[in-house]
């Protein structure tokens, strides 16, 4: 054959070239179990039966199993990633590029479900003998509004919040955090880059503006000694899929006076039990998601004891944007018990007067709360 | 099973073209037979079985009328009984519940149960094919196959089986007894494929994705918003449809067929007599062929014709779809054909074609509204948003996100036209065309997969439980 001739037939050899080697990778590859990434575990290959044929099952499997088994998955999702931003549609993964390499969630879905969540609260703490407090964490899109990309779903956070909190009543002490966050956020990081949670600093600021509402004496930030620990993916990240974006760091502080075994973490999830001296969960640092490192991540119920705190006991009923905050107000309780609503499905007054609690704090991020539906469980 | 999924790039495709390959060249038919059964049976197994009858009794019916050819009257009754069986099947397949549910809308005494059935895939596209073999062998036009695997893999041929182009058995007759593979034709198979597989995955499925958003954004849309999204469909059935047809032809190629074109860029019509020249062209080609002429076409006065116009549309339109929204659209189409033919065509033919453009694009979006919603409720509450009943401009949420579609929209009517066909034709340097050739499938190979595989990519936040 001439070699004009193989030129002009390139295509067909790249054409069976490609579709051949990426067959014969799928079947010699060795298959990786679970996905760090989508944390799910990937599809074993499907059952090979007559019965299985003729309801379809086994090529429903087979599809199951091509896709989350097709060599470099992390490659094409990286590539479709990158095509979608440079044809303009920056955000089509429900994460946007913003500047500074900041990763923001879309804006989430706030329909009559946070509504009714609101009517949950109200009507608990209509009921309740001890203080009720709540917060609501803004989303990191609305808090750093000025690194979003120019074209933009709208983030509504800050109506939305002040609606909600309208409508808890009188009975609810809510302090509302995004007039100082949104001040705030110019000079300094309150939000990871590449996750939707709070950062140390975010955190700390709200510990800071709860102290004059819940009673206590914030400790000053200069008290703080912060460990660096860096490479840290979070989950906007991984939706993004957009790999070269750098990592975050996380900052651990610890109170550079705090004693050697003063502080106790203990966690259950029903009949699993553990604990943790000090707030940080080290082992969670071998992920790349390394958020969880805070108090181990989400669990049905977790207990902080400080025995160098002067207050009492405080139930904080939250979502995992608590896990960063609860070692800052640990500081000054001196028994904290988290509740988890998605997996903690008891009565939460019950487990106030078993405990003898003097307060309850709801802590939850604007769209975390948005979408939860377990705040039926509180009674 | 579909072009666009990973099983069949890299799975299906694969296996059935190495083992094609290695098949001696007369069990090549075999082979390729046996590649539709599964092809088919992947999604619909016991489906198969339908089409395996649909096969024999076409076979034995060509088989008996050309024993019968000299009785003219047995012929008849053959092709009779072959075209009622046929439509029977079709009818009970795709109409029995539509039927039902009419006549009890209509008479609601009679009230009949409604039999729900689950529609055959590709049963309307391989029918019509099966009924043009056997009408073509009535009337002699073509010999009669012999052999019922020649005959099978006629039928169901994979890439044409569920989404056309409606291939005449008289256009491939030829081929499926003798036909003569070659590199060049597969490597012209491959770039057909890869131009058919880029519209469905980055124009049609996105456009898709636009047309959702708008219908799920409701009043928010505004009128604006509302044109936009059923722009967006417009463009997605076109990409869908023509990417498919593209696809078919393509793989075609690359086991030695040859189909006919489908698609000749309808949007650039100047009126609906050209747009229907140029839409979906095997299906019009068909009614042409086996209804319109039968019915005495345009030879027997123009009453007669505005008549046999008015029904081959009622049966196009109802060809599309088991509801009444089908039916309308077609009829639609038939009307304005038929007030183009009495008068307006000779005046467009006056007028600058940039009014015939837009005359054209108007009737054809607007037809797209007809065919897209099944129920008139909806359909009616659409079309009001057209015409501004929810203010003019979208809420800021879904501008944001149509603004995020506006390149591929743009990118989407460039490719409507043939503009990108005449410049590459224009490349007359054989380097820079290999060049263009390779990187161009190399880039669509690349980024269609990175589009597929990562429609399925869903990064949990939670995961617990």
């Amino acid at each position: 054959m001439k070699i004009k001739n193989l030129l002009s037939y390139l295509p067909s050899f790249i054409f069976c070239g490609f579709v051949f080697v990426i067959m014969i990778l799928l079947f010699v590859l060795p298959k990786e179990e679970f996905s760090a990434q989508e944390k799910k575990k990937l599809a074993d290959f499907p059952e090979l039966s007559v019965e299985k044929i003729m309801n379809a099952e086994f090529q429903s499997g087979l599809d199951t199993y091509m896709s989350d088994h097709i060599p470099a998955r992390n490659f094409w999702a990286g590539l479709s990633s990158d095509y979608e931003l440079a044809v303009g549609r920056n955000g089509s993964k429900g994460i946007y590029l913003g500047s500074d390499n900041y990763l923001f969630p879309k804006p989430a879905e706030t329909g009559e479900n946070l509504m009714k969540n609101a009517g949950y609260i109200k009507e608990y703490a209509d009921d309740s003998d001890i203080p009720v407090y709540m917060t609501v964490v803004p989303s990191s899109g609305y808090i750093n509004s000025s690194k979003l990309p120019m074209n933009h779903e709208p983030y509504n956070d800050g109506e939305i919040i002040d609606k909600f909190a309208a409508s808890l009543g009188k009975n609810v002490t809510f302090v509302n955090v995004c007039k100082d966050f949104r001040k705030k956020a110019d000079s300094r990081q309150l939000y990871y880059k590449t996750d939707h949670h709070w950062t140390s600093a975010g955190a700390f600021e709200a510990y800071t503006l709860l102290g004059k509402t819940m009673g206590y004496q914030p400790v000053g930030e200069d008290q703080f000694k912060k460990d660096k620990v860096g490479d840290f993916y979070g989950t906007s990240y991984s939706k993004s899929a957009l790999w070269h974006m750098p990592p975050d760091t996380i900052e651990l502080w610890k109170n550079k006076s705090q004693k050697e075994g003063s502080v106790k973490v203990e966690i259950s999830d029903g009949s699993d039990k553990k604990t943790l001296d000090g707030y940080f969960s080290m082992e969670q640092l071998k992920n790349d998601d390394k958020y969880p490192v805070f108090l181990d991540g989400n669990h049905s119920l977790v207990t902080a004891t400080n025995d160098n705190a002067e207050k009492g006991t405080l139930i904080v009923v939250k979502d995992s944007y608590a896990h960063a905050f609860v070692p800052f107000l640990s500081q000054n309780y001196h028994k904290i018990i988290m509740a988890d609503m998605r997996y903690y499905k008891k009565d939460i007054s019950a487990l106030a007067e078993k405990e003898n609690a003097d307060g309850i704090l709801f802590l939850y991020s604007l769209d975390n709360l948005a979408a939860d539906n377990n705040l039926a469980y509180l009674f | 099973m579909v072009f666009s999924s990973l099983i069949f790039l890299f799975l299906f495709l694969p296996v059935v073209l190495a083992i094609y390959y290695i098949t001696p060249k007369r069990f090549r038919n075999f082979t390729l037979f046996i590649a539709d059964l599964v092809f088919y049976a992947w999604g619909e197994p016991m489906l198969v079985i339908l089409m395996l009858v649909s096969i024999v009794i076409n076979y034995t019916a060509g088989i008996l009328i050309g024993i019968n050819r000299e009785k003219k009257t047995a012929a008849k009754l053959i092709i009779i009984l072959d075209v009622i069986i046929n439509l029977g099947l079709l009818g009970f397949f795709k109409y029995a519940g539509f039927i039902g549910e009419t006549i009890n809308f209509v008479l609601p005494f009679v009230n009949i149960p409604v039999i729900e059935v689950a529609l055959p895939i590709g049963i309307s596209f391989y029918t019509f094919q099966t009924m043009s073999y056997t009408i073509d062998v009535y009337r002699n036009t073509v010999k009669v196959q012999k052999n019922i695997i020649t005959f099978g893999t006629y039928v169901s041929l994979f890439p044409q089986l569920i989404a056309g182009p409606i291939v005449r058995y008289e256009d491939v007759a030829q081929q499926l007894m003798d036909r003569k593979e070659s590199l060049a034709q597969f490597t012209d198979g491959v770039k057909v494929f890869l131009v058919g597989l880029s519209k469905k995955i980055l124009l049609a499925n996105v456009m898709g994705s636009l047309w959702d958003i708008v219908r799920a954004g409701g009043d928010n849309a505004g009128a604006l918003g509302a044109w936009v999204g059923i722009i967006a469909y417009t463009f997605q059935i076109y990409f869908d449809f023509s990417g498919y047809s593209d696809m078919a032809i393509g793989l075609g190629k690359m086991f030695g067929f040859e189909f006919v074109k489908n698609f000749d860029y309808p949007y650039i019509s100047k009126t609906i007599t050209e747009f229907w020249r140029r839409w979906h062209i095997s299906l019009g080609t068909w009614f042409r062929e086996y209804v319109y002429i039968p019915l005495g076409g345009n030879r027997r006065g123009l009453g007669r014709q505005i008549i046999n116009i008015g029904v081959v549309w009622f049966l196009t339109g109802l060809w599309h779809g088991a509801s009444w929204n089908f039916i309308f659209w077609g009829l639609y189409f038939g009307i304005i054909l038929m007030i183009e033919k009495i008068f307006l065509l000779k005046l467009l033919k006056k007028a600058p074609a940039a009014v015939g453009h837009i005359y054209s694009l108007i009737l054809i979006v607007l037809g797209w509204v007809l065919f897209y919603f099944e129920d008139l409720g909806e359909l009616a509450v659409f079309a009001g948003r057209l015409f501004g009943t929810c203010g003019f401009l979208p809420d800021t949420s879904i501008a944001s996100q149509i603004i995020s579609f506006i390149p591929l929209l743009i990118a989407a009517a460039v490719a409507s036209t043939p503009l990108a066909a005449i410049l590459y034709k224009k490349i007359t340097s054989k380097p820079v065309l290999y060049f263009f050739d390779n990187a161009a499938c190399i880039a669509a190979m690349l980024v269609c997969t990175a589009e597929l595989v990562s429609s399925d990519y869903n990064p949990f936040l939670y995961f617990k439980f």
